[in-house]
């Protein structure tokens, strides 16, 4: 292999695809990144086996192969060289990689790519294409709402529907569901479900080149995996297997109370509360008070710590329904606060052991459900 | 009914009844006559379970031919003769009744030879009446056989205790005065079997390897402290090492076992804050006292004592396993001439050199009793700086004196703990589920949750009824958030053992350390900085952030010092 690259690519690409590396694998090729000539780019792949991310650059290609480097050790190199271009041979015989750039000139040992584990090529028949803003968006709204648990694999991953022109993604934690919906450019033949680790949606959130508008997903059937395809990068996830709870059916019908407040000062308050409500408990205590002839509705957000002391904070909401008096935990408030995008959210309550809903007001496509905790008797 | 005088064998059979309860009674009158008698050599031998045979050999001063009827006969005593001495009891027996008393409900054959006398005499005591001494060549000593104990007592006989328990009893009794008396060689043969075998070479540490095991006998503290006229030494369990009940802790005040619930209380309380609720440390301590400080006549069995100043002798009990605890509970620190095993953190022996041992303070004379603040000081740790994460298992901190290991599950079990007996002041808050969870249990789970459902409605569990030996978990406490709720309320009642009824306040202990253990971070679980820096700070406001809830280290102390030797810095210059 004989190739010539801009330093910039390079160290761009490496930057993207070593998310993918598992720096303490068994495996030692798992720590390297795959560099291989591909159709007249050049390809940089990783994989820690449950994801693989792939980036092809622009490349001058004198003479056609492939190694793997190690990849901490290739992308700090990368980043200290000042020259725009940077040229790389390969001794096959010793798997040596010379990266010669400007006056700098060094020697990579790397490991045969035999044994690098494939990377799938996307079968591009039934690709599912989304806009590019609305990944992210989604995403970002529900992939925080996912376990952490490896106890239970199912919930660390955000359950992903296609039907029609539809996509839904949903995610839980068992105290907590996410639920954002968004229009496809196009229908889809056949319906389609899976359940993407929330933690490889958020690589691909953050790899998403600013260039794309649009992103492919594909489900290639029987293959338990899921591919996200854009014009330079490929992502590619193993699904978790099992079944994901039946969420529709948590989603409360109905509603006591509905207070619409500003999402700005609900997320200072909350914030707010935080502060004295982390030690411990988390608790966020919310008294939603109703307004009368004269007086606007309120809602009033408290905090307290055995230690640190208390805050409360009062804003003004309209609220259609009665009285009540709920405790959340205030973590849970504030990271759904954080990624809703209208200046207004519904709260919807009705008793203090059922769950409160937070809608964005004047958009549909976004819900939230938090239940509620409850002091011991 | 007419009233008449009992005749004498009867009347002796009840007297008996008091000094000679069962066969370890027996054992107990025997050995404590053999250490009045200065032996240093007592080996028991013991048939079935003691009812067919008991015999005590020892080497002691043994009896001349013209007292050997006297010792049998009642009140025939020779360590006390006015009534006066009765306040100066300086020997374990004083009554003078023991022998006597055995003989009246067994078959008792007493051999012995006089330290003066060549010639040595043998005698039969049969349910009381006594036969004619028959001279006989023996070595030195004393020999008492006690064949067929009770057989004229069949009352008795009925009362006795499956043959493991008596057993068990005797071998108690043995093992403990083998651990106060190191400098006498005990021996213990229950059928046909050696049981307990000491040397005698007067260590006691030795002593406590043979009787439990080697294990044992490192763990254990030594306590020594001296407080007017009240001398405290012995052993007391590292918080690391703890029992289910107070059985063994054992006290021995001039030489004589005696049981004393106050005392035992005070060994307890030198705990507060070490050891969880429901758990116990072992101990033994030996107190001196001036014989006239405590009265040893108010109890049949002498097992009770009264004492002139019993505040005195709790508080000195007290402070003394307090600051043996104290001195050896700051961080394990790690011997001076090798790394030992992490596994291996309370080599007390390494640690007698790496702590001012508490004998160095007792010479000096430095014996006040810390003010309390103080104690909590001493177990506090200092401000820690981060280093990093070792191993996904262990965190490195820096501390003022050098550094620190931290054991991460161990100290994130510790924060939640006391995390948890914080709320538990107020209410422990508890998060509902999205979903309840249906949860099955065993029958005997089943009983124990059904029991005990206040109990974990209190805790942040909200648990139902749902179908036979099945609960719906609609809520759990918040602090277990974040794992599958079933295995959250599993973990409370596995393995609870078999015929444990366990307390309410034990439950409630048991159940919250281990809602900490399970929720606490796992060894080999790789932790952001972010993380680490927040355990390190949450340990460093804990109360007692040394050990996790289970008496287990949460953290490793290499000193300044040590690193310097270490490196062979100290003095190369
Ligand atoms: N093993 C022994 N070696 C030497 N003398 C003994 C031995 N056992 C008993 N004696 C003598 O026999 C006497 C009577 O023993 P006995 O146990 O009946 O009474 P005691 O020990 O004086 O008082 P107590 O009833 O409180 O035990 C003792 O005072 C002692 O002189
Ligand atoms: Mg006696």
């Amino acid at each position: 292999m004989k190739v010539s690259v801009l330093q910039e690519n390079l160290a761009k690409g490496l930057n993207i695809v070593s998310r993918a590396v598992s720096p303490r694998s068994t495996l030692p090729v798992l720590s390297n990144v795959l560099v291989a000539t591909d159709e007249g780019r050049l390809r940089l792949s990783a994989t820690n086996l449950e994801l693989g991310i792939t980036c092809w650059i622009g490349a001058k290609i004198e003479e056609e192969g492939s190694t793997t480097v190690p990849a901490r050790t290739f992308t700090e190199l990368v980043g200290t060289l000042s020259d725009q271009q940077v040229e790389m041979s390969l001794s096959v015989r010793t798997q040596t990689l010379n990266v010669h750039s400007g006056s700098s000139n060094t020697d990579l040992k790397c490991i045969d790519s035999q044994e690098f584990p494939p990377m799938p090529t996307p079968d591009s028949g039934d690709a599912i294409p989304i806009s590019v803003n609305d990944l992210k968006e989604m995403i970002q709204q529900v992939a925080f709402a996912a376990s952490t648990d490896e106890a239970r694999p199912i919930l660390t991953g955000v359950l992903v529907t296609v039907n029609g022109d539809e996509l839904t993604m949903a995610s839980a934690d068992g105290f907590r569901l996410s639920v954002r919906k968004a229009n496809l450019s196009s229908s889809t033949s056949r319906p389609q479900l899976a359940v993407v680790p929330a933690r490889a949606l958020s690589e691909l959130a953050r790899i998403i080149s600013d260039g794309d508008q649009m992103v492919d997903m594909i489900l290639p059937p029987d293959r338990g995996q899921v591919i996200f395809q854009m014009q330079d990068i490929q992502l590619v996830s193993q699904l978790i297997e099992g079944t994901f709870p039946d969420y529709e059916q948590i989603i409360p019908r109905s509603k006591e109370t509905r207070s619409v407040l500003s999402t700005s000062s609900f997320l200072k308050a909350c914030k707010q509360a935080e502060i004295f409500a982390r030690e411990g408990s988390h608790i966020a205590r919310i008294n939603i008070t109703p307004g009368g002839e004269l007086k606007p509705g309120s809602i009033m957000i408290s905090g307290q710590s055995e230690e640190t002391g208390s805050s409360q904070s009062e804003m003004d909401a309209s609220i259609d329904g009665s009285p009540l008096l709920i405790a959340f935990n205030v973590r849970f408030l504030r990271e759904v606060l954080e990624v809703v995008k209208t200046p207004e959210i519904a709260l919807e309550t009705s008793v203090d052991t059922a769950p409160g809903i937070i809608r964005p007001v004047g958009d549909d496509s976004f819900l939230h459900v938090i239940m509620p905790m409850h002091l011991g008797s | 009914m007419s009233i008449h005088i009992l005749p004498p064998e009867v009347a002796s059979q009840i007297a008996a009844g008091e000094v000679v309860e069962r066969p370890a009674s027996v054992v107990k009158e025997l050995v404590e006559n053999s250490l009045d008698a200065g032996a240093t050599q007592i080996s028991v031998t013991v048939k079935e379970a003691g009812r067919g045979l008991i015999e005590v050999a020892d080497n002691g001063s043994g009896i001349s031919l013209d007292d050997l009827p006297l010792t049998v006969s009642r009140h025939a005593t020779s360590k006390l003769s006015t009534a006066d001495d009765l306040f100066q009891i300086a020997t374990l027996g004083f009554r003078g009744e023991a022998l006597a008393s055995i003989g009246s409900v067994s078959h008792l054959t007493l051999t012995s030879r006089s330290r003066d006398s060549d010639q040595g005499g043998k005698l039969r005591v049969d349910g009381g009446h006594i036969s004619a001494v028959e001279p006989v060549g023996v070595p030195e000593g004393t020999v008492v056989k006690v064949a067929d104990l009770f057989y004229n007592v069949p009352a008795r006989l009925k009362f006795l205790k499956k043959d493991v328990t008596e057993r068990r009893h005797i071998e108690e009794f043995v093992a403990r005065y083998a651990l106060a008396y190191p400098g006498v060689r005990f021996q213990l043969r229950q059928e046909d079997r050696h049981t307990i075998q000491t040397s005698g070479n007067g260590d006691r540490r030795e002593v406590l390897a043979s009787l439990y095991s080697l294990e044992l006998a490192q763990q254990m503290l030594e306590v020594i402290a001296e407080y007017e006229q009240l001398t405290i030494t012995g052993f007391t369990s590292a918080i690391t090492f703890t029992r289910s009940n107070r059985r063994e802790i054992i006290l021995f005040i001039n030489g004589r076992w005696i049981q004393d619930t106050a005392l035992v209380t005070a060994v307890v309380q030198a705990y507060h804050t070490f050891l969880m609720v429901g758990r116990y440390p072992q101990s033994a301590l030996f107190l001196e006292l001036p014989p006239e400080l405590v009265d040893v006549n108010v109890h049949p069995t002498k097992a009770e004592v009264r004492f002139r100043n019993r505040d005195h002798v709790f508080r000195g009990v007290q402070r003394a396993v307090r600051r043996a605890l104290l001195a050896h509970t700051p961080v394990p620190d790690i011997s001076r001439e090798s790394f030992g095993p992490a596994s291996d953190p309370v080599d007390f022996q390494r640690m007698d050199q790496a702590w001012p041992s508490p004998d160095q303070d007792f010479q000096q004379g430095q014996l006040h009793w810390e003010p309390r603040d103080r104690q909590l000081d001493e177990s506090r740790v200092p401000l820690l700086r981060l280093i990093g994460q070792v191993a996904a298992t262990y965190i490195v901190a820096e501390g003022p004196d050098g550094l620190y290991l931290v054991d991460q599950h161990a100290a994130h079990e510790r924060i939640l703990f006391e995390q948890f007996l914080q709320q538990r002041q107020t209410s422990i808050p508890s998060q509902v589920l999205l979903e309840p969870s249906v949860v099955e249990f065993s029958a005997a789970e089943a009983s124990l949750i059904n029991d005990q459902l206040p109990v974990l409605g209190t805790l942040g569990f909200q648990v139902e009824e749902f179908g036979l030996n099945t609960f719906l978990v609609r809520g759990i406490p918040q602090i277990l958030a974040g794992i599958e709720p079933g295995a959250a309320l599993r973990v409370l009642v596995e393995d609870f053992e078999e015929d444990e009824t366990p307390l309410q306040a034990e439950f409630e202990a048991k159940i919250i350390a281990r809602v900490c253990k399970r929720a606490a971070v796992k060894g080999g679980q790789t932790l952001s900085v972010e993380e680490q820096r927040v355990l390190v700070e949450d340990l460093e406001a804990c109360q007692s952030p040394r050990t996790c809830p289970h008496g287990r280290p949460t953290m490793i102390h290499l000193s300044v010092d040590l690193l310097e030797r270490q490196f062979g810095r100290r003095g190369a210059r």
